[in-house]
């Protein structure tokens, strides 16, 4: 490759585009307009209590962007000087992850094809039975190198290399056949190195480069997706701490003894944890919300897990996890230890994609980078059915037999107390629908109908769309608790099945995150933006973060208001969608920020010194 | 999996190397064995185990990671029933040194190779040092070539690993988790063997 422009010290988003790339992201930002309005946009403030956005109505930190190609009128005139139809919509599928090589045995292999015949990743899992986590596994393309086509067409490539050269880790095709395309990575990190500084970005056609130095070891991602720097980089942040958890960071003494040292060997067998790391990026917001999701649960469900999981880490259990697929189902932690939404995630994901996990019970060191990147710790697994596993770590290796004690006894509670029957129900039948958005607040009287834990009609997915989310063309939302370090997203409408589609989403939502955190701009509060696919608005507050879609069509006042019916009705559901009690990693003294939720944790009678559990680890 | 113990026994003795239970008559007697394998990647533990245990063979079996634990009991003809509490643990090198961890007080050590792979004999050679250094004195030890179905491809021979097993006081077997042969006869073999 030869890269066009080297940025030593670069603000990626200010380096400029190659004629005929397509714009970065702050290239796509010159083009907003900006608007500063007093009223609005004729949003009426919406009379209620608690869902009042007042920051809605407040001018300074919004952003409102419509984005070209809109088909409203206002944004038409957008940015019209470009010749490209669309950069923010991904023009081509020809995405890795779905393309498999002929020849390449992997792909269909393990789980039955999924991708159907034509292997464009495509719309045939559309309405389908299949998860998102259960997309595609063991897909390396091991007879791909770099001078294949196929592996020229991914578009998006990880790789990790140590400081001499060695590749260590490729996402697609073999390390060992890209000796050669390693050690030019190396150079080009080195010859940076040696003017003193540290390269990050580079732009090549279409095409991103970032770098991540981590010690004696290197990551690269080489994208043409269109993330914003920030979020490749975070994505590069996951990989390498997804490392740690396999070898902690200890792993960088060898190379101090033998620069040379070959690391491949060390990772064998864990390619199945990389590529669904790397697979995670494309559908859990968890990668860039720095938060995690519940399985919806009765609140009296998910107090019985906690109670048991409680009773076994006071008994010297560092940690105590239950899980179902990515979703916790409840978790506690001894005395002061908090567990890092990052390390949840890459902890998640580690067992998931380990098969030998569920032949039987297990017993296994991993390191939690966030916790202490330098030891390891010892973790017990033991999956209780086919989605539902239980995680119980502690910080000595001889805890085998006490751990195993321990599930037996909680396995023994939840079965009588029924929570894993609710656990199943729940996977099958809850979550938040946005056709189930409550429409007049008014009319509610104290107690609301569960609406999680009702069973229901699978959602008639028509060609049409219209219709759903109400007038008001809600789409979909992500709800986060900043407080809670959780975060809960909707279930996918019709107007967004298929893969392609809420990959596109994700994205979407991973820009609109990391442009509202943008520190260079400011952190902003509000910010409503509108293209070709949707309407995106996102409302940021000391308590939560909000990003919704809706149709591109949706009115801003109408989706405002329906803004402020999705936080009301995720407080009305909180109770069976957030775990309360656990101790949030990063806020040490959540509740003096959340004033309202230590209302609300009052009124339910909860004890507040139980709640505040810090970790010495804080990392933020 | 799911052989179940009652919860509040977890003192120490149940990480004793081998526990005689109280038994209800004199003349049975009912043993807890801790055993161990260990062996290079791909040399088929997890498999042997798998068979012994389940009756049944994956062949796309997947590495394991860290150690996986299953017990079985067997019934021998003298009305003695052994427990095997087995560590099936990884053959991949990162977790070579852990390894302590699992044999450390166990009773019986069982080195798998490949009889397809003279490297994986080499490994087992390594792991029988290992054990010889560190582990429990009197430890009872078995060499085990697994993938004897596969003998048109045979690299080891069984007269050189007999050889090495007698040199080194072990007991040595030839396997197939695939068909079978000899997964009970070894683990009866060690039953024999138990003090
Ligand atoms: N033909 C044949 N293949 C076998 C036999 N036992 C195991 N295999 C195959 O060998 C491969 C590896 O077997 P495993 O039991 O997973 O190997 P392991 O020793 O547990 O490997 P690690 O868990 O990585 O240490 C599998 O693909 C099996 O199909 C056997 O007796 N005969
Ligand atoms: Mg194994």
């Amino acid at each position: 490759m030869d890269p066009d422009d080297v940025v030593a010290d670069p603000n990626p988003h200010q380096s400029d585009s190659t004629p005929g790339a397509a714009p970065s992201q702050l290239a796509q930002m010159r083009s907003l307009t900006l608007e500063v309005s007093n009223d609005a946009a004729g949003a009426e403030q919406p009379a209620g209590n608690r869902s009042l956005p007042a920051d809605f109505y407040e001018t300074a930190d919004e952003i409102e962007v419509t984005e070209k190609g809109s088909r409203l009128a206002g944004g038409l005139a957008g940015s019209a000087s470009r010749g490209e139809p669309e950069d923010w919509r991904e023009r081509s599928e020809l995405d890795g992850e779905v393309l498999p090589s002929p020849s390449s045995s992997g792909y269909a292999g393990e789980r039955g094809s999924i991708g159907g015949s034509n292997g464009i990743e495509g719309e045939a899992d559309d309405g389908g039975p299949s998860l998102p986590d259960d997309w595609g596994r063991g897909k390396r393309h091991l007879d791909e190198d770099d001078a294949s086509i196929s592996w020229r067409n991914r578009k998006k490539h990880f790789f990790i290399l140590s400081h001499s050269g060695k590749p260590i880790y490729s996402r697609y095709g073999d390390e060992h056949k890209l000796a050669g395309f390693s050690a030019t990575l190396q150079a080009i990190i080195s010859f940076v190195e040696n003017g003193g500084d540290c390269i990050k970005f580079v732009r090549a056609g279409n095409h991103q480069v970032i770098f991540l130095v981590k010690g004696p070891i290197y990551l690269v991602c080489i994208s043409c997706t269109e993330e914003p720097y920030e979020a490749l980089k975070r994505q590069l942040e996951l990989i390498y701490s997804q490392l740690l958890l396999i070898l902690t960071k200890s792993v960088d003494r060898c190379f101090e003894k033998n620069p040379k040292f070959d690391m491949t060997p060390l990772l064998s067998g864990t390619d199945e944890v990389f590529s669904s790391l790397c697979h995670a990026f494309s559908w859990n917001p968890a990668t860039f919300l720095h938060a995690y999701t519940c399985l919806p649960l009765a609140y009296s469900t998910r107090q019985a897990a906690s109670a048991i999981l409680q009773d076994v880490a006071d008994s010297g259990v560092l940690f105590a996890l239950l899980m179902c697929k990515h979703k916790v189902v409840s978790l506690s932690g001894a005395q002061k230890a908090s567990l890092h939404p990052d390390d949840m995630l890459l902890l998640a994901n580690f067992v998931i994609s380990t098969e030998s996990f569920r032949t039987s019970e297990s017993f296994s060191p991993m390191c939690l980078p966030r916790y202490n990147p330098m030891v390891f710790l010892y973790v017990y697994i033991h999956f209780l059915d086919v989605d539902t596993y239980l995680m119980l770590l502690s910080t000595s290796s001889d805890s085998f037999y006490h751990l195993k004690d321990c599930r037996i006894h909680i396995e023994t509670v939840l079965v009588k107390s029924n929570v894993l029957s609710e656990v199943q129900r729940s996977l099958l039948h809850s979550g938040l629908h946005v056709e189930d958005l409550p429409v007049d607040f008014s009319l509610r009287s104290g107690s609301l109908p569960h609406h999680l834990a009702m069973e229901k009609a699978i959602p008639d997915i028509s060609s049409s769309h219209v219709g759903v989310g109400g007038p008001s063309g809600l789409w979909h939302f992500i709800y986060k608790s900043v407080n809670l370090d959780q975060y809960v997203s909707s279930e996918f409408s019709s107007p967004l099945s298929g893969s392609t589609r809420r990959k596109r989403l994700i994205r979407a939502y991973q820009k609109l995150y990391f442009s509202m955190h943008d520190k260079r701009t400011g952190p902003h509060k509000t910010q409503f933006r509108r293209d070709e696919d949707y309407v995106l608005l996102c409302w940021i507050t000391q308590d939560f973060e909000l990003y919704a879609a809706f149709d591109p069509l949706a009115e801003k006042a109408i989706a405002i208001k329906t803004c402020n019916r999705v936080c009301q009705w995720v407080r009305d559901v909180e109770n069976e969608i957030f775990l309360f009690g656990a101790a949030p990693f990063s806020c040490p003294y959540p509740f003096l920020r959340g004033a309202v939720l230590s209302d609300l944790l009052r009124m339910k009678g909860f004890v507040l010194h139980y709640h505040i559990l810090i970790s010495d680890h804080c990392t933020k | 999996m799911g052989c179940s113990s009652s919860f509040p026994d977890r003192n120490a003795g149940r990480l004793a190397s081998l526990n005689s239970e109280s038994s209800t008559a004199p003349e049975s007697k009912n043993l807890r064995v801790k055993l161990v394998l260990l062996g290079d990647s791909g040399v088929g533990k997890s498999c042997i185990v798998i068979r012994f245990v389940r009756g049944q063979f994956d062949p796309t079996s997947q590495v394991t990671v860290g150690a996986s634990f299953l017990s079985q009991t067997l019934a021998l003809q003298d009305s003695t029933t052994v427990k095997f509490e087995i560590w099936d643990t990884a053959g991949q090198e990162r977790y070579a040194s852990l390894a302590p961890l699992y044999y450390r007080g166990a009773a019986v050590a069982v080195v798998v190779y490949d009889i397809t792979s003279p490297d994986t004999f080499k490994k087992a050679q390594y792991w029988v040092k290992e054990l010889q250094k560190h582990a429990t004195p009197g430890i009872i030890m078995a060499l085990v070539g697994n993938k004897a179905d596969l003998h048109e491809n045979r690299a080891v021979s069984s007269e050189d690993a007999l050889e090495y097993a007698d040199n080194n006081g072990m007991f040595f077997i030839e396997t197939s988790a695939k068909t079978a042969d000899n997964i009970n006869n070894l683990f009866e073999e060690i039953a024999k063997r138990l003090p």
